[in-house]
Formats: C-alpha cells, sequence, structure tokens
C-alpha cells in the first residue's frame, strides 16, 4: 500500500500543536502572575482558556517539556574538518532515517517522536575505576561542546553531510577512566518497546549494540554528537546522545546512547547478530570492498540528485587509516 | 484489440475498469515522486514500490483461475491477459528505475545484475515474463497450438518462484512482505494441486478451499519462525506465539489468513447470492445497445 509521505517542511501536527501550547502557557502565566507554581496552576489556565472560548489548540495535550539542552546551541564550529560538498538540508536529515526501533522504513521522524528525552543518564560500565551514572543535562554541561562538519556514508550507498554538535568521545574516556586491561568500548541504545514498538519484535537482537576498539575510541575523529543544525538533536537522529563515527558505515554510529561498557571482549553488534556475512565489527567504508548484495563504489548524495565516487574510510584515511596498520587476518572493511 | 473491449467488439465493463486500475499504483508511485513525497532517495525508493507491485500483480494473475472456478464467473479469464502483461510492464519499469538510480551506467547495471545473485534471479525472472509478454497475443497463440501455449505459459509458475525469491533476498532485515508474497504463492500452488485432486474442471470444493486457509497461514508462520531460528536463533515457539495476538504488530500469518479467508468469504457469498443469470447479459445490452 502507498502511504503519503510528509516532506520536511511539513511540520506533523503532533508537533506543532503542543508548541503553540507550550508559548501560550507561558503567556498566561505571565499574564496571572503565576510564574513559577507548577502544574496545577498550568491546568487551571488551560481549563479556565478553554472555558472562556480561547481558542481550541489551548485545550490541546500539554506539551513535551522544551529541551533544557537548548541554550547551549549552536556551539563553536571546530574549523579543521570540512567538507567536499554541500551540507545536506536539514528537512531531508531529519525525515530519511534508519532507526529500526521505530520501523524498518526510512520514515520513521514520526513514530520516533515517541521517545522520551528527559530524564535520560547514561551508565558508565565495565572495565573502569568506578562505574557511574550520569544524567545527560549534567554531561553536557561539563563537555566541551562543539560544531563539526562531517559526511556521513551509509552502508546502504547513500550519503548525507552533516553540522553535527557533540564533543570528542575520548573527552568522555578519559572522563570514564577506564582500566588499562580494557580493550573495547560497547555503546548501547535504550530497551523500552513501549516507546518503541518495534522492540516488541523479539527476534531483533534488542538493543541495540555498537563497539569500537579502545584505539578507534580515542581518536579524535571519534565524535558523540548531542545536537545538529545547531539545536539539540532530534530523536529521530539518535537524540539525546549518539555516536558519530564518519569513516565507518552509518550503523556503527548508535543512537540514543543508555550505556557505555568498557571491555576486553570484543562486543557482539547489533547487525553482526542479524547479518554475519554482510555487517562485521570494522565496517569500515571501502570503495572496492562490496557488500554481498551490491556494489559500494559510489554512493547517491542525498539532496544533490547525484552519485560520486566513495572514497576509503570515507575520505578520513589520513586521521584513521594508521589505526589499522597493524591489523592482520580482520575484516577490516566488512 | 483495445484492451477495453470484449471478443466481440464491445465495451466490457469489466476490462475497462481492470485495465484502469492497473495504472493507479504507478501514477500513484509516479505522482508522490514528482511531489517529492518519497522520501531521500526518491528513484531507489520508486524501483521498491514497483518491484513491491509487480509481485502483488503477479499473485492478482495467478488468483484469476481460482477466482473464474470458485465463483463460476467465466468472462473473469478476459482479465487474465492483461494483468500478466501489466506485470510484465511494472517489472520493467522496476529494471529501468534501477538503471536510472545507477545514473544509466548500463555497464555497471550488467556487471551488478552478474555478480550479484539476487539480481540475477530477478533479471532471470524479468526475461521469463518478458517471453510470456511477447507471445500473449491471439496471433502468437495460433502461432505456438494452443498445446505449446499453454506449456510455454506454465513457466509463469517458475517465475513466481523466482520473484519472491528476488523479493525475499533483497531485503535488509524484515523479510515480512516477502514472507506474506511466499504464503499467497504457496496457496495458490496448493489451489491448483487441490484441483487437481478433488476438483471438477478445476474448481476446488468449497471444504477444500476452506481448510487451505489456515494451511497457508500455518505454513506461513512456520517459514518465519523457522527462518529467525536459522538466521537469529530464536525460539521458534517464541515467534508463532507472536501471530496468536497484535503485541508484535501485524504478523505475514495474520495477513496471509486474512486474504485466503476472504476468498472463503467471496467463494460462499457466490453460493448463497447465485445471482440471476441474466442480469449481466441485460446490463450489457444496455451498454451496448444494437442498432433497431
Amino acid at each position: 500500500m502507498l502511504i503519503r509521505k510528509r516532506q520536511g517542511w511539513e511540520i506533523p501536527e503532533s508537533q506543532a500543536t503542543p508548541e503553540a501550547v507550550y508559548h501560550d502557557r507561558r503567556r498566561l502565566l505571565k499574564a496571572m502572575g503565576l510564574g513559577g507554581i507548577g502544574i496545577g496552576a498550568l491546568a487551571a489556565g488551560l481549563s479556565a482558556g478553554f472555558l472562556t472560548g480561547a481558542p481550541a489548540q489551548a485545550a490541546a495535550p500539554p506539551a513535551p517539556p522544551a529541551d533544557p539542552s537548548a541554550s547551549l546551541y549552536p556551539a563553536k564550529r571546530d574549523p579543521r574538518y570540512t567538507l567536499d560538498r554541500a551540507i545536506t538540508p536539514a528537512a531531508i536529515v531529519t525525515t530519511y532515517n534508519n532507526f529500526y526501533e521505530f520501523g524498518t522504513e526510512k520514515d520513521i521522524y514520526e513514530a520516533a517522536q515517541q521517545l522520551k528525552l528527559r530524564p535520560w543518564s547514561i551508565a558508565i560500565d565495565g572495565m573502569v575505576e568506578k562505574p557511574f551514572t550520569m544524567a545527560i543535562d549534567d554531561l553536557l554541561h561539563v563537555m566541551p561542546l562543539e560544531e563539526r562538519l562531517y559526511r556521513h556514508r551509509c552502508v546502504e550507498a547513500w550519503a548525507i553531510a552533516v553540522p553535527w554538535t557533540g564533543f570528542p568521545l575520548k573527552a568522555l574516556v578519559e572522563r570514564a577512566k577506564p582500566l588499562s586491561s580494557a580493550t573495547y568500548v560497547r555503546l548501547q541504545t535504550f530497551l523500552n518497546p513501549k516507546e518503541a514498538p518495534e522492540q516488541n519484535q523479539f527476534w531483533y537482537p534488542w538493543p541495540y549494540t555498537e563497539g569500537l576498539t579502545m584505539a578507534e575510541a580515542t581518536n579524535e575523529l571519534a565524535f558523540v554528537a548531542t545536537g545538529l543544525y545547531g539545536k539539540p538533536a532530534l530523536p529521530q537522529n539518535g537524540a539525546p546522545i549518539r555516536l558519530v563515527v564518519p569513516w565507518k558505515y552509518g550503523f556503527k554510529s548508535v543512537k540514543s546512547i543508555v550505556r557505555i561498557t568498557f571491555t576486553n571482549e570484543r562486543p557482539k553488534t547489533f547487525w553482526e547478530v542479524l547479518g554475519p556475512t554482510e555487517y562485521g565489527f570494522w565496517a569500515n567504508v571501502n570503495p572496492t570492498v562490496p557488500h554481498p548484495r551490491w556494489s559500494q563504489a559510489t554512493e547517491r548524495v542525498l539532496g544533490a540528485d547525484k552519485r560520486v565516487p566513495t572514497v576509503i574510510y570515507n575520505g578520513y584515511g589520513e586521521y584513521v587509516a594508521g589505526l589499522y596498520k597493524d591489523i592482520k587476518g580482520e575484516k577490516l572493511f566488512m | 484489440m483495445r484492451p477495453w473491449l470484449d471478443r466481440t467488439g464491445h465495451l466490457s465493463p469489466l476490462k475497462a475498469i481492470v485495465f484502469a486500475a492497473l495504472f493507479v499504483p504507478a501514477l500513484w508511485v509516479a505522482g508522490a515522486f514528482a511531489l517529492g513525497a518519497l522520501g531521500g532517495r526518491p528513484l531507489h525508493a520508486a524501483l521498491l514500490q514497483m518491484g513491491v507491485w509487480t509481485v502483488r500483480l503477479l499473485f492478482l494473475t495467478l488468483i484469476v483461475t481460482p477466482l473464474r472456478q470458485s465463483l463460476q464467473w467465466p468472462r473473469l479469464i478476459s482479465v487474465r491477459r492483461m494483468l500478466g502483461v501489466a506485470t510484465f510492464a511494472y517489472a520493467a519499469t522496476h529494471l529501468t528505475l534501477y538503471s536510472a538510480d545507477q545514473s544509466f551506467n548500463l555497464a555497471k547495471v550488467a556487471s551488478e545484475i552478474i555478480s550479484r545473485i539476487y539480481l540475477t534471479i530477478g533479471f532471470v525472472a524479468l526475461l521469463g515474463l518478458a517471453t510470456l509478454a511477447a507471445t500473449s497475443t491471439d496471433a502468437m497463440v495460433r502461432r505456438l497450438g494452443a498445446r505449446a501455449w499453454r506449456r510455454l505459459h506454465q513457466l509463469v509458475y517458475l517465475i513466481g518462484v523466482l520473484a519472491v525469491t528476488h523479493f525475499f533476498l533483497q531485503s535488509k532485515a524484515d523479510v515480512g512482505q516477502p514472507i506474506i508474497m511466499a504464503g499467497l504463492f504457496a496457496w495458490l500452488m496448493f489451489y491448483r494441486v487441490l484441483g487437481k485432486l478433488f476438483g471438477k474442471g478445476g474448481r476446488v470444493p468449497l471444504w477444500a478451499v476452506t481448510l487451505l486457509a489456515p494451511v497457508a497461514s500455518l505454513l506461513t508462520a512456520l517459514g518465519e519462525a523457522l527462518y529467525f531460528w536459522l538466521k537469529v536463533g530464536v525460539s521458534p515457539l517464541r515467534v508463532l506465539d507472536t501471530d496468536l495476538s497484535l503485541i508484535a504488530g501485524i504478523r505475514p500469518a495474520q495477513v496471509v489468513l486474512a486474504i485466503t479467508l476472504a476468498f472463503v468469504a467471496i467463494c460462499l457469498l457466490r453460493l448463497l447470492a447465485k445471482p440471476d443469470a441474466g442480469w449481466r447479459q441485460r446490463w450489457r445490452q444496455r451498454l451496448n445497445p444494437r442498432p433497431a
């Protein structure tokens, strides 16, 4: 069956109305001199507005709280990371997403709005001096936020270029104080079938799990993104916190992380379990190593209506090629 | 002969409606493409949609015979040819869009078809459909002779297997749709086997059609559970359990059950209603009044 797909500029009603209510609430509270009094006053204000014949939208369900980290964006751009192509329009990057927790098609952005972004905390455990859990907003305030322009190459042979905001993974690793025996970092997405209905399909190996070697995780290119396009990230892009490793195929860049574990065992990743002959642990971009079912030689540039040659390590060889020069007998490009 | 006319040259409402309906999916995809409603990779999305519709049209082509027999509606055969030719047209468009997505680099298209087994399978299926479409005219039936023509066109069953296999192999992780089509295809094949075993003129008795619906659904469920067991090692019983509820969404076995039971329901209605045999003729006369 064909379903009309909404464009990026057409804001779904579910998003637009609550925002209006949100602003209206502020105005109402201010007018009544009740600022700072809680939800009860808000409800009273809304119902009073409703009874006195205010616009119907004032009676809509209460809005989700505004992102408490909004004031941190935009962050200063790091000029070292430049692109060979135009930044992909935000309308595409926020509506064309792989996020299997919310559906197997690309248009999951509406379903993904069910993901509650606060409260959100990240557990750091495994081979560390002392395991701890940190609320996302506390973490955001101690991390050095910056903006980086990165190319993103999906294993499905399409590519985007995104201004991410976040901090180097290395900074988080240093804060975690891993033991010297740790050789891998395992990163995991949330597990909550109530918000992400696809997780009821238990034959997928939820929660989504990815991993890097310690050397990869502490490479300067490995980035933790919390925002994009100068704003806090949206759920479909992996809010509130995700990995971005641009020299690897996109599926390595795990979204909506809740747990980071330091270990000396190579993590078994989500796609490795599903398709061990198609998706490996390393998954470094390489145009000369085809996926078993399609060529990786070229990539379709979203929003640009063209196909361009793919470059080894997605063009980031000068940063990362050295990581692999002594590794033998591994399928580095699968 | 124009596709909306019957063999006597009169307008056939049935043929006209089916002919027009065959354009709807393609126009819908084209419209969505033109409106920019197909997402970030519109060519890719369009080629997938056309592929899915090719398999659906193949299913519709193959259900003509069961419907015709069970509904005792011989005239239905008059739309089978256009359904089959449309299946080919959709498949050809599917390949054309694939080539467009490869920027019409035909050398690349050819090397991909040769080196990726699921593309090879799909391409062979398309060659088969092209053969059947090319031999679908009255003149070709006469030239080949009815017997040879029928034998040639039995290739459609093999093409069905290839098409569903191609559909299945191209799936990244979600195999729901191909599993549904495999279940429906199995149902079509079983119907024909039952027709040979119990049928009067190929027509399968109602009890057998009724029994076949849950059997096809169960086979779909077992096939899917087996697939996930082999692929990810999850317990087949747990997968089968989800077929009894909606907790994991609408399941392929449920879709197959719904469609095959709908077929049973249509057969039942036909038995109960027994429409007056003359109504069609009267309607046709009204549409094509003979000059007095």
